[in-house]
């Protein structure tokens, strides 16, 4: 079905063309700027440590780690298995500390507490500490994001 | 001037075939300097991890680079190249200078495409303004946009563009 | 709600009207020099680049002794397409400097600092000191061998002033000697004060130009010959865009291509490496201080050359006002002035570079 008048005029056909090309032009742009300004912050997937360093915790005793920028927490239980936790609290980011004597975590910008599993019992925060999976090979000491997520 | 155009987008095209890089001098498989680095700051470590730069090279080093790894069009363009092992932190003090160069003819043929979509859109878009320019000076040359107290009556006409 | 319905919004709230007005109005002459007028605007186009890049590298560049060389390091590696915008920064940086010298030798050739554009001319004249300001003190900041050796040949070069020197020396040391502070100062010279300064006097330097007019060739004017003119908006904001974007292409085509490295961190108690040269628009300078002996009679080759220097940059400076008949014989005096004058900076680049 031939139309008598086009839908569009020539002007505006050619003037979509020009801004559309220059659209794509800025866009070669914008998106390496982008990736730029905001570098990806990646988590290391999983961390080595030396396994002398913590085979002779006590239970009960809590010692830090490096988790790529985070503190991470490794809690040796009293039957001598760990528990590596993210040492970061889940309300607003605040790095949290354990209180042997009380057996719990405390995060102290909002005042927030987790019992010795990790889970969030009293205060502001709204999830459990993020937990993390250890292993023992050899020498080496390894604590790796839980499989589940991997 | 037709044939202007056409040239203009010859030239573009090939410029994509020439291989521009021998005459800028920089050729991409030449200075390694990754490995150098790797190895002399492998040596400045205690001789028991001597072992390990050179197997954790084995790893592909794409993976770890966030070099522009998007197969945007100028997402893949050559990244700079260090001493930057891949599984573990680059050394503390870099001992080779850092030399942009292309890491692998995927990057090779990005900076081509880039430099064809630059100026293929330069291209297009000049061949575009120069349509909107001749326009202005003919809407301009009609007075067809003249306010009432216009300082323009006394004006001799300017030159079309192309005259 | 179209786009026309906002923009109107926006030029009614904010009074906008007299200044889009006036772009309707103002008058480009079209005459054999036009191609001139559009060293101002390429100037312009070359800023915007620098401060936008500027900004970006400075999200992550540290401006410490132990931190400068590896940030930039990480910028060129790590980050995506970090190398690409220091590279952008640095080709960007010499056109800038370039265009600001073509544009100075457009108006010097033309003599359109005569009456009444001194002003102009006086402010053009500080922004390409500034220019070439920042350039000094961005070359300082990646903190290699060559750039520290580049700085403290350049920092020594105003003790030779006198009276005030050892102090323009130490403030832009910080100190006696080029040490971390130095570096710390430049950078805050080179993102604070230097953008600061340019913006001032650029607003000067710009709300002038609208003042007067654009200027005509000396000939046309003495004749009072009437010129053919098109209106700024939209012929020639449409040329420039054309401008525009051809040199977009080049300075990016050059980045990619030529893109710089990055030496090892400087020792400041290392030996001079060799070849030590400053960026290419102070080779001539360079050399000039270069060619005269140790030892002049009671004084040292390094303070004639200097006084020499500032007696040719205040000259230039107060060119207006030196020469005020333009077609007279001495008009024809700077003419020949300029030309000996840039055979000079070219021949003098050259032979330091042998």
């Amino acid at each position: 079905m031939k139309l008598k008048q086009s839908l569009i005029t020539r002007r505006n056909f050619l003037n979509s063309l020009f801004g559309g090309w220059a659209a794509a032009f800025a866009a070669t742009f914008i998106s390496p700027i982008v990736k730029f300004a905001w570098p990806p912050y990646k988590e290391p997937d999983e961390v080595k440590l030396l396994w002398t360093d913590y085979k002779d915790m006590k239970p009960n005793e809590v010692k830090g780690f490096a988790w790529g920028a985070k503190p991470g927490i490794l809690k040796r239980s009293a039957d001598g298995s760990f528990i590596a936790f993210v040492g970061v609290c889940t309300h607003l980011d605040c790095n949290v500390v354990y209180r042997p004597e009380q057996k719990k975590f405390f995060c102290a910008c909002h005042d927030g507490w987790y019992d010795e599993e990790g889970k969030n019992i009293q205060g502001p925060p709204p999830k459990p500490l993020r937990r993390l999976d250890t292993a023992v090979e050899g020498e080496d000491f390894f604590v790796r994001k839980p499989e589940a997520k991997a | 001037m037709r044939k202007l155009w056409f040239g203009f987008l010859l030239v573009t095209v090939s410029l994509a075939l020439v291989p521009l890089e021998a005459i800028a001098g920089q050729e991409g498989t030449a200075p390694n300097v990754k490995d150098k680095a790797q190895i002399e700051a492998a040596a400045a470590l205690p001789s028991g991890r001597t072992g390990e730069s050179p197997a954790a090279q084995a790893a592909p080093p794409q993976d770890v680079k966030p070099a522009g790894e998007v197969p945007a069009k100028p997402g893949a363009l050559p990244s700079g190249r260090a001493g930057a092992a891949p599984a573990k932190k680059p050394p503390a003090i870099r001992t080779e200078p850092i030399v942009p160069a292309y890491q692998n003819i995927k990057e090779r043929s990005a900076v081509r495409v880039f430099y064809v979509w630059l100026w293929l859109s330069i291209g297009v878009l000049l061949y575009f303004l120069r349509w909107w320019v001749q326009e202005a000076d003919r809407v301009y040359r009609a007075k067809f946009y003249e306010p009432v107290e216009s300082p323009r009556k006394d004006n001799p006409l300017p030159p079309l563009l192309g005259e | 709600m179209s786009a026309r319905a906002v923009v109107n919004w926006f030029v009614d709230r904010l009074a906008l009207k007299p200044i889009l007005d006036y772009m309707h109005k103002k008058e480009i002459p079209q005459h054999h020099h036009t191609i001139w007028y559009y060293t101002g605007s390429s100037i312009l186009l070359f800023l915007f680049i620098q401060i936008f890049t500027g900004i970006l590298l400075a999200l992550y560049y540290q401006p410490t002794l132990e931190g400068a060389n590896a940030s930039v390091g990480r910028i060129m590696t790590e980050l995506p397409l970090g190398w690409l915008v220091r590279s952008i920064h640095s080709w960007s940086a010499t056109f800038m400097i370039a265009t600001v010298m073509i544009h100075m030798l457009a108006i010097w050739f033309t003599k359109s600092y005569r009456k009444p554009r001194e002003v102009t001319w006086m402010t053009g004249f500080v922004l390409l000191v500034v220019s070439m300001m920042f350039g000094f003190t961005g070359y300082l900041l990646p903190w290699d061998d060559l750039s520290l050796a580049a700085t403290k040949v350049g920092t020594n070069i105003p003790k030779a002033i006198p009276v005030v020197g050892t102090w323009v020396t130490q403030l832009l040391r910080g100190g006696d000697d080029v040490t971390g502070d130095t570096l710390t100062r430049f950078f805050i010279f080179h993102v604070c004060v230097l953008p600061l300064l340019v913006f001032a006097i650029m607003v000067i330097h710009i709300l002038l130009v609208q003042k007067e007019g654009m200027s005509i060739p000396l000939k046309d004017e003495v004749e009072k010959k009437k010129l053919p003119w098109l209106p700024f908006w939209p012929n020639f904001i449409l040329r420039e865009t054309m401008i525009w974007l051809v040199l977009l292409g080049i300075v990016l085509t050059l980045s990619v291509l030529f893109a710089p490295s990055l030496d090892l961190s400087a020792d400041l108690m290392a030996p001079a490496p060799e070849g030590v040269k400053p960026e290419w628009y102070f080779l001539f300078l360079f050399q000039t201080l270069k060619i005269f002996p140790a030892n002049m009679g009671p004084v040292t080759g390094e303070f004639v050359a200097v006084v020499l220097i500032l007696v040719v940059i205040m000259a230039i400076f107060f060119m207006p006002f030196l020469e005020a008949k333009p077609l007279g014989k001495r008009g024809k005096l700077v003419t020949y002035g300029g030309i000996l004058g840039i055979i000079y900076a070219i021949a003098m680049s050259i032979w330091s570079l042998l």
